[in-house]
């Protein structure tokens, strides 16, 4: 704990980051009943208004919505599928990766083969054909979908750290007192791998708020009226240049979240490293 | 103009880390003279890497340097980084401790050979290469021409070490620091490297300064000591006075701490330092050594400090033989000798066991080993790295089945490996490993460690009951119960070997593999350990298998000692049997290769030339023919060696009669 804090102390872009995210994640908690507007609601006289203007911060798109409140109300959203898929891709990418490292030989071959072919096919394109059949999606079929799309790297990931501890002494000592598979793999070795899968989980999330709005930009996120950051960037594109703020403030809210996940995540390996 | 190469004066390094600076080099004053070898000793955090990084004005970014080196009368650390470069490589070169990680593997090795003498001397090519070539010859490496071409990993590790050391006289420097230039390499390398070393100096008049924690490596190539201990210079001298009158308790607690030609554990325990080196920080002063010294008497602290003890000889203290504090050492010698040689019967045995690694490209590491374990006696495993000594214990242990061949213990059949073992049998033997940091899980509590085999074979489900075992067990290691909840990062590398122990004990079990348990340990932990080992075999009468590559660890702890090359049994026999003649030519040449530490003894001459025969190939003839010394004839060849049995326990393989 005392080492954390003097490593934060010495890197400011880790305190940046750490306070965007925070920032965020309050907005999304406490946001939406600190503005006067609901997300839904049109403002009919105050249509593409500049920021300020009738107590919109950030201006209304072209419907009159209020640009805080759909930034607020889809910070919520995007927030929350980040998470469930960063979870749900590292639980699956331990258990996929960790049984084809550990058994190794054909099971291995078998297991890599097919994230390989999962990995030949970008996972946007994935995305958007299966959410493109289903024809919409709710939060829990796209963090599904994106989970399952980032298997094969978390996957990867696990099965890489597991290797490097599996020839250790300690696991030959456990297999020589008679422990079964489950108990080395998730006892003996899993607390000795867990700093890198936390990175990748960390990178994961940065990674599946990218996608999330790249999947609303191209139209296959959430539904309307759900506000969808992506979304907002796409419907708002005809009047960027009567309105352009309609389209900077969604963009800035994507890159400002992906940037501070990404110096958080970076805070983390260097904080877990020095533990190994 | 005086005639010293180096001269260091007021030398300090710190470093500033998480939690402060603290301290590596302190006060160290040092000079040395032109073709003079100096050795610098200590255990590992003493300083000693640190101190020769300096010298070399090559230290971490958050590292302070105050003081002066001053090398043939010029201030080194005065000198701009741009400056420094003319002295690396070129006046002052350096061997480092793993020369598999000092060479660059994706470049040929004539090509790093000559990158020294384009850079420094701006020779063309083909003058560099020929200036290679001539060091090659210099160190006496045979095929020169060939081994350019060649890349480090296709030759052995010995060779790739003198290819270092080659690289280091490319220029002929003024000063050559050695950094534990031998601790990664086998007994037999050492020797022929050592050897080098000395006739390099003096064919080029070089000063050496050599960097070891082995006491006997360092009496063999130098002329004086310098003694350090948490950074700082404690004694320096002569080598005979160092060896012979320390002055300091430090020196002579150090040099005691080997087990020597002749020691065995019927007779004395070894002396060990308890504790550690601690690091200190910066401003943190006094007496270095206060807390591990056994011969502190109220107001020796005040009284520290360098002082004269002849001309030659300097040392902060002169505590060593004090008499006012009883003498832990006399301590040692055991009045009585604790038993007589244990003739039981077997209880592991091992029947003409091969274990062959790989289908395609075959691997013979083991090939038709017959040999027992007697209960209740230790059978020690010697030979060079590559011998299949681990393979063969961790075989026994279960790791690995054998490729033909049958191991019983006790009567029971247990060539099958570990899964198919009851747990009845995987209580019964135990398995020591070589680094205790990567036998211990690094997440896991001490109690954790040693309660799981507990729980797991023992069956015992009481938490209470367990923990109550586990503070006893720790005791007997002399480990207190502010261990249980430690995890092995938090300990040293002793305390992490004790717990390994406690867990092998854990269950008395009632034969022990270990596996080089001491080699990646201090000397003054190794003491501590291996006195620890006799002790618990004294106490649960547990037989032991311990497979060493240091001859005067396996003679100090064995009853029965096994000499193995390349898979095969060189010699067998009670310990007196086999380090005394008639012995195999390989047990010989092992056991003149041991640096002695004691200046008088006669030291032995066999060089043993060339490397392990490649293990892939078999081998019709004797395994050891490529490299004997005494031949007796074509047949070593052709013809496997006989038997040849000297006593009813004692026997070697070899086409002579009276082997060597």
């Amino acid at each position: 704990m005392k080492y954390i804090l003097y490593q934060l102390k010495r890197s400011p872009l880790a305190i940046l980051g750490i306070a965007i995210l925070l920032f965020w994640i309050f907005l999304a908690i406490f946001g939406p009943s600190l503005t006067p507007f609901t997300h839904t609601e049109m403002d009919s006289l105050h249509q593409m208004a500049a920021p300020g203007v009738n107590n919109h911060v950030l201006g209304t798109d072209s419907l009159g919505r209020d640009l805080l409140t759909r930034i607020i109300v889809g910070s919520r959203s995007i927030l929350t599928v980040a998470l469930l898929t960063s979870i749900a891709s590292t639980f699956f990418g331990i258990i996929v990766g960790f049984s084809a490292g550990y058994f190794g030989g054909a099971i291995d071959r078998a297991v890599l083969r097919m994230l390989d072919i999962m990995m030949a096919i970008p996972p946007l394109v994935l995305a958007m054909v299966v959410l493109g059949v289903l024809g919409g999606s709710s939060i829990m079929s796209l963090s599904l979908i994106v989970s399952i799309a980032f298997i094969p790297a978390t996957a990867r990931v696990s099965r890489g750290s597991l290797l490097t501890c599996k020839s250790s002494e300690y696991v030959d000592a456990a297999r020589i007192r008679g422990e079964s598979h489950l108990y080395i793999m998730f006892v003996e070795i899993l607390p000795n791998t867990i700093g890198p899968i936390i990175v990748e989980a960390t990178a994961r999330f940065a990674y599946s708020i990218m996608m999330v709005a790249s999947l609303g930009f191209l139209g296959v996120g959430l539904q309307p009226p759900t506000p969808d950051w992506g979304m907002m960037v796409i419907e708002n594109r005809p009047i960027i240049t009567d309105a352009p703020w309609a389209v900077f403030y969604p963009a800035l809210a994507i890159a400002s979240l992906v940037i501070s996940i990404s110096l958080f995540s970076d805070f983390v390996s260097k904080v877990l490293i020095h533990e190994q | 103009m005086n005639s010293n190469i180096l001269e260091i004066q007021d030398l300090n390094v710190n470093f500033s880390i998480f939690g402060g600076m603290i301290s590596a080099v302190r006060n160290v004053d040092l000079t040395l003279a032109k073709n003079e070898s100096i050795g610098v000793i200590g255990e590992s955090g003493c300083g000693k890497s640190t101190l020769s990084y300096t010298i070399m004005k090559y230290i971490a970014p958050n590292g302070q340097i105050s003081g002066s080196i001053k090398f043939k009368g010029e201030d080194l650390l005065q000198k701009s980084e741009y400056e420094m470069r003319k002295y690396r490589g070129d006046r002052i070169a350096m061997v480092y401790q793993n020369p598999y990680s000092s060479l660059n593997p994706s470049l040929t090795i004539g090509f790093q050979l000559d990158e020294v003498t384009l850079f420094h001397r701006g020779v063309s090519r083909k003058e560099a290469r020929e200036l290679s070539l001539q060091a090659l010859r210099d160190l006496n490496l045979g095929d020169p021409e060939g081994l350019v071409r060649r890349y480090p990993h296709q030759i052995s590790g010995g060779m790739q070490q003198r290819i270092c050391i080659a690289m280091a006289i490319l220029c002929q420097p003024d000063l050559m620091i050695l950094d534990e230039p031998t601790t990664a390499l086998d007994v037999t390398t050492e020797a022929v490297i050592l050897d080098t070393i000395s006739e390099l100096r003096e064919k080029f008049s070089m000063s050496l300064m050599y960097i070891s924690h082995d006491t006997g490596v360092i009496n063999k190539v130098s002329d004086r000591i310098v003694v350090m201990y948490s950074g700082e210079v404690v004694e320096t001298g002569p080598k005979q006075q160092i060896f012979e009158h320390p002055n300091h308790p430090y020196t002579r607690a150090l040099i005691n701490c080997i087990p020597r030609k002749g020691m065995v554990k019927e007779r004395y325990r070894l002396n060990t330092i308890p504790g550690y080196v601690k690091r200190r920080g910066a401003s943190e002063g006094g007496c270095p050594f206060e807390q591990r010294c056994q011969k502190k008497t109220p107001g020796c602290v005040e009284a520290y400090g360098m002082r004269e003890i002849s001309p030659e000889h300097t040392a902060a203290c002169d505590r060593a033989y004090a008499t006012d504090v009883p003498d832990m050492m006399d301590k040692l010698i055991k009045s009585h000798p604790v038993k007589s040689m244990p003739d039981g019967d077997a209880l592991l045995e091992v029947q003409d066991v091969h274990k062959i690694f790989g289908k395609k490209r075959k691997v013979y590491a083991v090939d038709g080993v017959s040999v027992s374990v007697k209960r209740r006696s230790v059978l020690g495993i010697v030979g060079e790295s590559g011998c299949g000594k681990t393979t063969l214990g961790q075989t026994a242990a279960g790791l690995y089945t054998p490729t033909k061949g049958q191991i019983l213990f006790d009567g029971t059949d247990i060539s099958v490996s570990w899964k198919k073992r009851s747990p009845e049998m995987l209580k019964q033997i135990q398995l020591i490993f070589q680094n205790p940091g990567r036998s211990l899980n690094p997440s896991h509590s001490v109690e954790q460690i040693i309660g799981r085999p507990m729980k797991k074979l023992m069956e015992i489900s009481s938490a209470q009951q367990r923990r109550d075992m586990i503070i006893d067990l720790l005791k007997k290691v002399d480990l207190s119960k502010e261990y249980l909840k430690k995890k092995p990062p938090q300990l040293s590398g002793g305390e992490q070997q004790r717990v390994a122990i406690a867990r092998a004990f854990s269950i008395s079990p009632n034969l022990l593999i270990c596996d080089e348990p001491t080699s990646a340990l201090d000397v003054s932990v190794q003491s501590s350990v291996l006195n620890l080992l006799g002790d618990l075999q004294e106490d649960t009468q547990a037989a032991y298998l311990f497979i060493s590559h240091d001859l005067h660890v396996i003679n100090y702890i064995s009853d029965y000692i096994m000499v193995m090359y390349l898979g095969r049994i060189c010699e067998y026999g009670k310990r007196d049997e086999v380090i005394r003649p008639p012995y195999h030519p390989y047990t010989k040449a092992l056991l003149s290769s041991v640096p002695e530490i004691d200046p008088s003894l006669e030291v032995g001459n066999i060089r043993l030339g060339g490397q392990l025969p490649n293990p892939t190939k078999t081998i019709p003839g004797c395994p050891f023919a490529g490299r004997c010394y005494v031949q007796a004839g074509k047949i070593c060849e052709t013809t496997k060696p006989p038997r040849v049995n000297k006593s009813d326990s004692h026997f070697f393989y070899c086409h002579l009669d009276d082997g060597a």
